[in-house]
């Protein structure tokens, strides 16, 4: 629903079809008969939102909760908010044409750390202040984040009244319940805040003091108004059971994953000593091979859309796979709706799989080694070999596969000059185990694209006290693999090293960079993650005016016994073990995955999920 | 296998998608509606539809249509209507389907209303400015080619016209030649008046009607 003014707009930006709603399956109520008004806060593009797959399970949740009504907002690019700027229009939610300052609660997502911005100018154009304590004490304007980022809340505390800390679909209800408890007795904002802290999974920041050492780390970390001393992450448990929408918004304009999109499993067994979400979202949890099918079946009749993509970390790790599979191709070819398997990884790329998805689409290949040196791999835990994939390239290439493309990531601990040249030297493998495969395709080349990105340590995993390397180390790596290329068959790309160090900053950041966010805030930043907008002379200007060195956050090795930012948000997996994995990889040892053995991360207390499978070895 | 023209609005929210977005979401409608329509044969079969004459984005179109063929030559035409608007956007309604009469290239004309304003202008001033530059025997144009910029006159393209003062904007009614050979854009048009006035208007643009070259309505 738009209003005159903003139509007058439309025709003046690119793509106007992302600021109208409209779409088929929108959820529109009548305001007077909800109780709670949530938008919800996507700090991105409408096609980069659209795509994303908790919006949409949050968004029909809440809706099928007759007293909410959840509608949807995105940030406008930056011609439309120059528009609006301009016109005086305040941003406003697709489905009612309402501004923010109309909400009661107003959430985000928080995908990544460069969207940081884009959050608080989106605060700012709809004119809601954006600080916890610029919007004051009464029952209304209430900001919540969750998210992977949620994991360290710290750099934006300011501005945010309350965490989502893990999966939402339980926490949210609850405090959405309390909420309405909350207004029919009539309880002020910080009334409602002391509450929610009592719930499971929900971080309140402003219930914590924070006091530092001299050298900047943190000393301590206080609760007051009775807030627990840890914040405990939630998660769903029966997956099964766990809420599934049988229906999509389907956007009209095209967004980048356009299709039905179909969750298998939940976390991932691996542990690759990188990855945040491999140890945030433990222990892994799937769907029945029925649930799977009957969900994806009816998404696919509501939505009308023509491809399915299997959704998870790493979908060829889903125990029954090749049942799935059949079970899908049952009906999709009839249907004529194509399934897609993205995320496979290099040891799960079998004939069966591949001649399943092969029957109805071909895309690309993409796989992502990591890293080029077995030794590197190792110090990763990623458990791949090198002649793995080379076997797996050759089932590609005899499949008649031309292309692939192989991810890395380069400024990875204990990283050499040696390290680096392998990934290029891996990229020559791969073309020559194309031309030395019998039956690959007759009398075409073969196309294999490097794309290197920077390692950004993260909160909970083993690299977390890790150094980033220094932007130049980065650029002296990436120019090596240029050097170290010797074919034209091997395509090199690499990720922007300026943008992995904001990232880094952020990412391990405490509150005092929250000085930092505001300043960005009312300088205009936004569209960080973008290239036409991001500057880091910009940022590090900033940060010289606050008096913040960004190195110490993304380039300094923290001890094993400083308190982290993020030290009293619990997600499962304890300190120590997170501790001995680093210690491990300090020793090239791997890890073995979950279904092998288990490593006693600390993610069995749930008492669900992989830890209590029973491993193959021992039925 | 039966050719079937089927007639639809394009209004509302619907207005802002372009013509790309539009071929997108009637092959989703028409997908999910399982109408026994003929699918392409190619390695991603989806389902065939045509549109004899695309609409640019920012307009409303009340006789839109769009060509299928029907596997099932019984299937009924009511049921086609009422199965895709349960399948589309509110912006997208279908309102009649029918047996394609004239093939798609025969389309030559269209008609549009095209509503014009000033912001704090009088409506009086806008006709008048219509007027003027409608009362030329050219009407002269930069307009991007694959060549680069080259100048037309589009006044061969405008077939009748008429202006009528409205409370609060001018109301253009006006034919234009349309199809594949010969097209003349209202945007181009307005983009004319800009040029003689230096205003920049608002214009509210719905297309009527579509006419084949003995100025027949299009069916």
């Amino acid at each position: 629903m738009v209003s005159k003014k903003v139509e007058k707009l439309l025709l003046k930006v690119q793509k106007p079809g992302r600021y109208v709603g409209g779409e088929l399956n929108e959820v529109i109520k009548n305001k007077r008969d909800v109780e709670v008004r949530f938008a919800f806060c996507f700090p991105d593009t409408y096609e980069v939102g659209m795509s994303h797959l908790g919006m949409k399970i949050l968004y029909s949740q809440f809706n099928s909760v007759p007293y909410i009504w959840c509608e949807r907002v995105f940030a406008p690019w930056v011609d439309m908010e120059e528009e609006m700027v301009k016109n005086h229009i305040p941003l406003y939610a697709l489905e009612s044409g309402d501004p923010l300052s109309d909400f009661d609660f107003i959430g985000f997502t928080l995908q990544y750390e460069l969207s940081y911005t884009n959050m608080l100018n989106m605060l700012k154009l709809g004119e809601v202040p954006v600080t916890t304590e610029a919007r004051g004490n009464e029952l209304k304007h209430i900001v919540v984040a969750g998210g992977p980022c949620a994991c360290n809340p710290e750099p934006i505390a300011d501005f945010v009244d309350l965490f989502f800390i893990g999966e939402g679909e339980e926490v949210d209800l609850e405090v959405m319940e309390l909420f309405r408890q909350c207004k029919k007795e009539g309880a002020d904002k910080r009334e409602f805040l002391r509450r929610c802290a009592q719930i499971e999974g929900v971080y309140v920041p402003s219930l914590y003091e924070v006091a530092y050492h001299e050298d900047g780390t943190i000393k301590s970390f206080v609760p007051k108004d009775g807030a627990p001393a840890v914040v405990h992450k939630r998660l769903m448990l029966d997956m099964d059971k766990s809420y599934y929408p049988d229906n999509f918004v389907v956007p009209m304009v095209e967004i980048v994953h356009d299709r039905a999109v179909q969750e298998i499993f939940r976390g991932c067994i691996r542990g690759c000593r990188f990855c945040q979400a491999g140890f945030i979202y433990r222990p892994v949890r799937e769907k029945s091979p029925d649930t799977i099918n009957a969900q994806c079946r009816a998404l696919c009749e509501n939505t009308g859309y023509d491809e399915v993509s299997l959704s998870s970390l790493s979908s060829s790790d889903y125990s029954q796979i090749v049942p799935l599979l059949e079970k899908l191709t049952e009906w999709s070819g009839e249907e004529k709706v194509s399934l897609s398997l993205p995320s496979l990884r290099v040891d799960g790329f079998t004939d069966e799989i591949m001649n399943k998805i092969k029957t109805v689409r071909k895309s690309g290949l993409t796989f992502a080694p990591e890293a080029g040196s077995q030794r590197m791999r190792d110090v990763i835990n990623k458990n791949v070999q090198h002649d793995e994939l080379m076997q797996t390239c050759a089932t590609a290439f005899a499949g008649g596969w031309t292309t692939v493309k192989l991810y890395f990531m380069i400024g990875l601990p204990t990283e050499t000059m040696d390290d680096v040249a392998a990934i290029a030297q891996l990229g020559q493998d791969v073309v020559d185990t194309y031309y030395r495969t019998p039956n690959h395709a007759k009398g075409k080349s073969v196309r294999v694209t490097v794309s290197a990105s920077s390692f950004v340590p993260k909160p909970f995993t083993p690299f977390q006290w890790e150094p980033q390397d220094t932007i130049s180390q980065l650029h002296e790596k990436q120019e090596h693999i240029k050097k170290s290329i010797t074919t034209k068959k091997v395509q090199f790309n690499y990720h922007d090293a300026d943008t992995s160090f904001l990232e880094a900053v952020f990412a391990r950041g405490d509150r005092k960079l929250c000085r930092v966010m505001a300043l960005a805030c009312e300088r205009g930043f936004h569209f960080d993650g973008w290239n036409d907008c991001f500057s880091l002379e910009k940022w590090m200007a900033l940060f010289e005016e606050c008096g913040i060195d960004p190195a110490f956050y993304a380039n300094r090795r923290r001890s094993f016994d400083e308190i982290l930012p993020w030290d009293h948000i619990d997600y499962g997996v304890e300190k120590r073990f997170l501790q001995k994995e680093c210690q491990k990889a300090y020793e090239n040892t791997t890890t073995p995955h979950c279904r092998l053995k288990c490593s006693g991360c600390g993610a069995a207390k749930y008492g669900r999920g992989v830890c209590f499978e029973k491993r193959k070895d021992l039925v | 296998m039966k050719n079937v023209r089927i007639w639809f609005k394009k209004d509302f929210e619907c207005r802002y998608i372009s013509h790309l977005d539009l071929n997108r979401t009637m092959l989703r409608a028409l997908h999910k509606s399982k109408i026994p329509i003929w699918h392409t044969e190619g390695f991603n079969p989806h389902p065939f539809a045509t549109f004899p004459l695309p609409l640019s984005l920012g307009f409303r179109g009340v006789n839109e249509c769009m060509d299928v063929r029907l596997e099932d030559e019984e299937f009924s035409f009511e049921e086609i209507k009422n199965r895709l608007n349960a399948c589309l956007p509110r912006g997208l309604r279908v309102f009649d389907v029918t047996e394609a009469v004239m093939k798609a290239g025969k389309v030559a004309y269209a008609s549009f209303t095209i509503l014009l304003s000033l912001p704090d202008k009088s409506s009086r001033l806008v006709c008048e400015q219509l007027g003027a530059l409608l009362q030329n025997d050219t009407i002269e144009i930069e307009k991007k080619s694959k060549k680069g910029m080259k100048t037309v006159d589009i006044k061969p393209g405008i077939k009748s016209f008429s202006v009528t003062e409205l409370f609060d904007c001018a109301k253009l009614d006006v034919v234009l030649s349309a199809g594949s050979s010969d097209n003349v854009n209202p945007n181009l048009l307005i983009a004319a008046l800009s040029r003689a006035t230096g205003c920049e208007y608002d214009a509210d643009i719905t297309r009527n009607e579509l006419y084949n070259s003995e100025f027949e309505p299009f069916r």
